[in-house]
């Protein structure tokens, strides 16, 4: 309870990473609910570690531009916001190309994504020593240095994410549920796919540049598993789904910091076990 | 005739430019029921998106009423081919016949959802709407998708191999209340199917397809012993 004390007081050092983490928390799952409804969880295993690639190639551009250390640190943070965007928004734009085209297997080319991103991330970054360790730190979801201007940052993307999703959420619904339907009603099927891929890369690279991919793909889809046990209409879905992330990246953050313990792990093994005894629980009443 | 609602003039349908069925000319006027007969990989599907306006013909066109104005479409499909994992009720499902005349970053009124409660009780599916869709049977959810396909409230009521994984009760059952609402609001009705007996005994107009012919008229004009034993000479062929 002393611990939780802490967190709690006005001076708590690292407040701003609870306010990030909890934020991730909240928002992941709500467009986390859509990967899991379009059954593209895979998108949300590669898309974190494509946008987490943007972060290297944007840790790594001062030391090819000759920049001195200085200067690539006064402007980090804005080069990985912009290599994460980039990089999820680009990914986001080919994969849904190759879809549309509907040839080969939409899995192989998420899964050969993620295997690249992840291993072009390590070859940019093994001759870059400053930028390594950064990405490392992202990579393990070392949430301890969020200033205010990056918790605003996300605190302001996420808000507009969640606008988006409550303003469109009845034509993002149709055209996921039924696109022949949403056609003949006269809704632009591509428009409102593009909107959603727009917010879902959008919340992706916001999350993995402050809590890395880890943590991101975690709250993408464990709270929405977890949530969809007990679902009975989309609403409480979507409710249970954000309220799970949120209270669950709180806990891990508490624990975390109570046994130091990095966040990120700590989260992603507390939600993991979240699901398995709700899981496990329906399975035992259901009986 | 009556008014034409949709009017296709020598069409050629396919894909990537590519026709399958060519030389389709007919009418669907207001207030007719007409069925798309034919069996699996004939074009009945590609036929159907033409008609809805999803897909561009290879060659002709497809007029819209005598104004040129598209009808609304209440799209009816197989209750198959809906993911389970979506949680919504047999409401949610219905409520999305609003969606069309309800825009962007606007939500459906109390009188339109009051509207769709009226549209689930006309197709007796009140009893389970609150129901989560996924759990009810093949029947029930296409009750639920003729009530969602009423909500848009339709020029023509499109029903795409409706009876699809509905047993044979369920099957009668659906098929007269079509026709009852047919007949009682004077409802367009296209049936897509491959169910010869549900075609005789409800439809007016015919349009059938058959290795990679079409051809159209009246019960009385192809139902004739004549016809038939073309028609079937043909499959034996």
């Amino acid at each position: 309870m002393e611990t939780l004390k802490e967190i709690f007081s006005s001076g708590f050092l690292l407040r701003n990473s609870v306010y990030t983490s909890v934020l991730v928390g909240f928002a992941c799952p709500l467009v986390g609910v859509f990967l899991v409804l379009r059954r593209l969880v895979f998108l949300g295993v590669a898309l974190p570690q494509i946008s987490s690639t943007g972060v290297a190639v944007a840790l790594s551009l001062p030391v090819w531009l000759g920049l001195t250390v200085n200067s690539a640190e006064e402007h980090a943070h804005t080069l990985a916001f912009a290599g994460s965007t980039g990089f999820t928004l680009a990914a986001i734009l080919v994969l849904a190309l190759l879809e549309r085209r509907g040839r080969g297997s939409a899995e192989g080319r998420l899964g050969t994504a993620y295997v690249v991103a992840t291993a072009l991330s390590i070859l940019l970054l093994s001759k870059n020593r400053v930028a390594e360790a950064g990405w490392l730190d992202l990579l393990k979801g070392e949430i301890i240095t969020i200033s205010n201007f990056d918790l605003a940052l996300t605190a302001g993307a996420l808000a507009g994410v969640l606008v988006m999703l409550g303003l469109f959420s009845k034509e993002l619904l149709l055209v996921s549920f039924d696109r022949t339907m949403a056609a003949t009603l006269g809704k632009n099927v591509l428009l409102w796919d593009a909107v959603l891929y727009l917010l879902i890369g959008l919340t992706v690279s916001v999350a993995v540049l402050s809590v890395g991919p880890l943590i991101a793909f975690g709250f993408l889809l464990i709270p929405v598993l977890t949530a969809h046990l007990f679902a009975r209409n989309l609403k409480g879905f979507v409710i249970l789904a954000s309220l799970l992330g949120g209270v669950s990246s709180f806990l891990g953050f508490w624990l975390a910091y109570q046994w130091d313990w990095p966040v990120g792990p700590t989260d992603v093994v507390l939600i993991g076990a979240v699901y398995t005894l709700a899981f496990a629980g329906k399975k035992i009443i259901g009986r | 005739m009556s008014n034409p609602l949709i009017t296709l003039d020598h069409l050629a349908i396919g894909y990537d430019g590519q026709a399958v069925l060519s030389g389709i000319s007919l009418t669907i006027a207001c207030g007719s029921f007409t069925a798309i007969l034919g069996a699996n990989g004939t074009g009945k599907s590609t036929l159907l998106k033409t008609l809805l306006g999803l897909q561009p013909p290879v060659t002709g066109v497809v007029r819209f009423g005598a104004e040129g104005v598209k009808p609304v479409f209440g799209y009816v499909p197989q209750a198959l081919q809906f993911d389970p994992l979506y949680p919504l009720t047999g409401f949610d499902v219905a409520l999305m016949g609003t969606f069309g005349r309800v825009g962007p970053a606007r939500f459906p009124s109390r009188a339109e959802r009051d509207f769709v409660r009226e549209c689930l009780h006309a197709t007796a599916a009140d009893e389970f709407a609150d129901q989560t869709f996924s759990q009810l049977s093949g029947g029930q959810k296409q009750r639920i998708l003729i009530a969602r396909a009423l909500a848009t409230r339709p020029d023509l009521l499109v029903l795409d191999e409706p009876t699809a994984g509905v047993d044979v009760a369920a099957t009668h059952s659906l098929l007269e209340f079509i026709s009852q609402i047919h007949v009682e609001r004077k409802l367009t009705v296209l049936l897509v199917t491959h169910d010869l007996p549900l075609v005789r005994k409800h439809a007016q107009q015919i349009v059938w397809l058959h290795n990679g012919t079409v051809q159209s008229g009246t019960v009385a004009e192809l139902f004739t012993p004549e016809k038939m034993s073309e028609m079937f000479d043909l499959e034996v062929g």
